[in-house]
């Protein structure tokens, strides 16, 4: 009897942990469906575990959710191993994959090649809405990828920074299959979002210090952001963006109307490397290395009338940050050498070194933002 | 009879002094350009402060004099350089290739300088010991002077009949093209974006460390093209008739060669690709003034750095506060002149 008992109980538990694994993995298998950010119904039958990257640089954005981002990639464009500096260089010893991932093109849309994309056979191919990949607007390379079963979603950090940051992130995590990380960096992201808006809208009568930002761009004049890019952020954090009179995205200011409209803050971002001219900021990058770039590029004779080099009111930037769910460090940066008085206790290095502990699969270390000091 | 030489010394030197009178009135509008160049800028700052700024610096608050010394400036006088440079190239070429249409940038020698830029600026390759922002001006010129030394070799092994001159610079042109496309091709995104703003053609380099190097190149070579006014007339008669003058003419192309590519080497590697300067400004001067070298150069100089000094106003004036790449301010102000041309040439 104790035996027969036992023997049931036996049974019992089989096949309770045979439903459990069974439902489990039913579960796991259930489909998936999102809407992305340009408004498409995707539906995926499970996890992707094999995706594509319409924008290299993305590899950043799986590292806050995935431990091991390259083993996920099933192909790329080229482009975060050519800018990626001295960041690309520590993923490569990281994660020696990387550089075995195959390419779906080197840099522009027009290099990208829709076969290969769908010889790899991907789960899913996951482009930027607008971006220097495919994006919302390869009407071909969308209609060949459906046609071949190939899902694709579109996330966007370039576009409209604020308004996608956090679908595009929720998105990827229910795709990934890793949304408690996706939750729980977007509630980070909100908390320190919100603080910002929340103090910005308490007061009553806001000064909009005047802002002159230059992207630093090697051999060619600087460029300064128009309405979109890096000016949505000067604007956002209470900022006037000098820059927002030219007709494009970005473009060339006088610098005859720079010096008439006298920023109060000067900002440039740059990705070069130690050793190479402009703005030397980012990973692996020491922080008297930026401060002699910061200085050379403070020290010209056309910006020496600008009350914001007078009053040292200069500030550097790594450029990336305004393509990618990090925008919060950038955000929470220009806010602070913008209305120090309301922001002066956010410290940038801080957000990145609470990301890097929670959230990066890769710690960023090196100089991600700067202070000229004299 | 001898009243008709009398009559004939008359006409020419009623020719003569209508043609130094045209000169000095191209000149004095360039002269004018210039000012109003100097004077036109999004600042409110007036004609009287920008004198001030100019003869008294020390006078005036440190903005006005960054704004007349470090902005307006170098931009003007960058413009008549670059326009000079590139008409003075035009006209010889225009000359030596015996064909209305020639240009600096026909022989390819643009596009080989924009492919020593792309070279530059994509994969960082300059000459060893050569940094910075000093990469992308050392290879365009390298590769414009370059592209023109191939140029002569080729077609000195194969006879130098200005026609297959042409053709080797068209074979040259595509060839640094396909070069350049690789580049493009191969280049990251910010590459891309500063390389397509380099070919644009922009003033906005100009600075004092650069405008003193171009003044020299010009200053070294016009003398020479002026020089050889004489000769360049006598071969526009026809190879056979300046032969007969005792044009060495292998040698004359030689050297005009020579100086059509350091001086459009100069103006591409500071300025970047600027279109129809050396293409409609040596014809302005020749409607204006004929086919004597001896005007038609100078005419062209003026000419050109005119259309220039016009088109630098213009970026700047287009939309306020910004700098519209003067590459493309040129060309729109070239082409309707062009056409000009065209039409009014078909009339006649």
């Amino acid at each position: 009897m104790n035996n027969k008992n036992n023997y049931f109980m036996h049974a019992k538990i089989n096949i309770a942990v045979f439903l459990g694994v069974f439902l489990g993995t039913h579960l796991c298998a259930q489909p998936i469906t999102v809407t992305d950010v340009v408004g498409r119904e995707v539906t995926i039958p499970a996890p992707a575990k094999r995706v594509i990257l319409g924008e290299g640089r993305q590899l950043i954005t799986l590292s806050l959710l995935v431990p091991d981002p390259a083993a996920i990639i099933a192909g790329w464009t080229g482009d975060f191993a050519k800018s990626g500096g001295l960041l690309y260089d520590e993923y490569h010893k990281r994660f020696p994959a990387i550089a075995k991932i195959p390419l779906i093109g080197t840099s522009g849309k027009e290099t990208v090649s829709t076969e290969q994309i769908i010889a790899l056979k991907p789960d899913l191919a996951i482009f930027g809405a607008g971006s220097h990949g495919p994006d919302a607007k390869s009407a071909d390379v969308i209609r060949a990828l459906e046609a071949a079963g190939i899902p694709i979603v579109f996330i966007d950090f370039r576009l409209h920074p604020f308004k996608h940051t956090v679908p595009s992130m929720e998105l990827l995590g229910k795709v990934l299959g890793r949304e408690a990380q996706a939750n729980a960096f977007v509630e980070f992201y909100n908390r320190r979002m919100n603080h910002i808006k929340g103090t910005l809208a308490k007061q009553t009568e806001l000064k909009r210090p005047k802002v002159y930002m230059e992207m630093i761009r090697g051999a060619v004049p600087p460029g300064s952001p128009g309405k979109g890019n890096l000016g949505e952020f000067i604007e956002f954090v209470g900022g006037n963006n000098i820059g927002a009179i030219l007709p494009g995205e970005v473009g060339t200011l006088n610098m005859e109307y720079v010096i008439g409209e006298q920023p109060d803050v000067y900002i440039a971002t740059g990705i070069a490397k130690p050793g190479e001219e402009g703005l030397v900021i980012g990973q692996s990058v020491y922080t008297f290395q930026t401060q002699a770039s910061l200085a050379k590029l403070a020290g010209r004779p056309v910006v020496s009338p600008l009350n914001a080099i007078k009053e040292n009111k200069v500030y550097g930037m790594w450029h990336l940050f305004y393509d990618s769910p990090l925008n919060i460090a950038a955000v929470e940066a220009i806010a602070k050498w913008t209305h120090p008085e309301l922001f002066g206790k956010l410290q940038p290095h801080g957000v990145l070194k609470e990301i890097n502990e929670r959230f990066l699969a890769l710690p960023l270390k090196g100089v991600y933002f700067a202070e000229l000091k004299r | 009879m001898a009243l008709d030489i009398n009559e004939i010394r008359k006409g020419y030197r009623q020719q003569f002094i209508r043609r130094i009178v045209l000169l000095c009135a191209l000149g004095i509008a360039t002269l004018v350009s210039f000012f109003i160049d100097m004077a036109v800028g999004p600042s409110m700052l007036d004609f009287s402060q920008v004198i001030r700024a100019v003869f008294s610096p020390d006078t005036v608050e440190l903005a006005e004099k960054v704004i007349v010394w470090e902005v307006r400036m170098p931009y003007a006088i960058m413009a008549l350089l670059v326009g000079a440079c590139l008409s003075l190239a035009g006209c010889e070429m225009q000359t030596v290739m015996n064909n209305a249409m020639a240009s600096p940038f026909t022989l390819g020698i643009s596009a080989a300088a924009s492919f020593g830029a792309a070279l530059a600026i994509v994969i960082g390759l300059s000459l060893p010991g050569v940094g910075g922002d000093w990469m992308v001006v050392v290879n365009a010129f390298l590769f414009a002077f370059g592209a023109t030394l191939l140029l002569q070799l080729l077609s000195s092994i194969r006879g130098s009949g200005p026609e297959g001159l042409v053709l080797f610079g068209i074979a040259l042109v595509f060839l640094f093209n396909a070069f350049t496309g690789i580049m493009q091709y191969i280049a990251t995104v910010e590459a891309l974006q500063q390389f397509v703003f380099w070919t644009l053609g922009s003033l906005s380099k100009a600075n004092w460390d650069n405008i003193p190097l171009l003044a020299i190149l010009f200053l070294s070579t016009a003398p020479f093209s002026l020089a050889s006014a004489w000769q360049l007339t006598a071969l526009r008669l026809g190879e056979d008739s300046a032969r007969s003058f005792g044009v060495p003419i292998r040698r004359l192309r030689f050297l005009s060669l020579l100086r059509i590519s350091l001086l459009t080497a100069g103006a591409v590697a500071f300025a970047g690709i600027i279109g129809f300067i050396g293409l409609v400004g040596p014809h302005i001067a020749k409607l204006l003034i004929g086919e004597d070298h001896r005007f038609s150069l100078p005419a062209s100089i003026l000419s050109g750095a005119l259309i220039m000094s016009l088109a630098s106003i213009l970026s700047k004036s287009v939309v306020t506060g910004a700098i519209v790449p003067v590459g493309i301010v040129t060309s729109l102000i070239g082409v309707p002149v062009f056409v000009a041309l065209i039409l009014n040439r078909k009339k006649r």
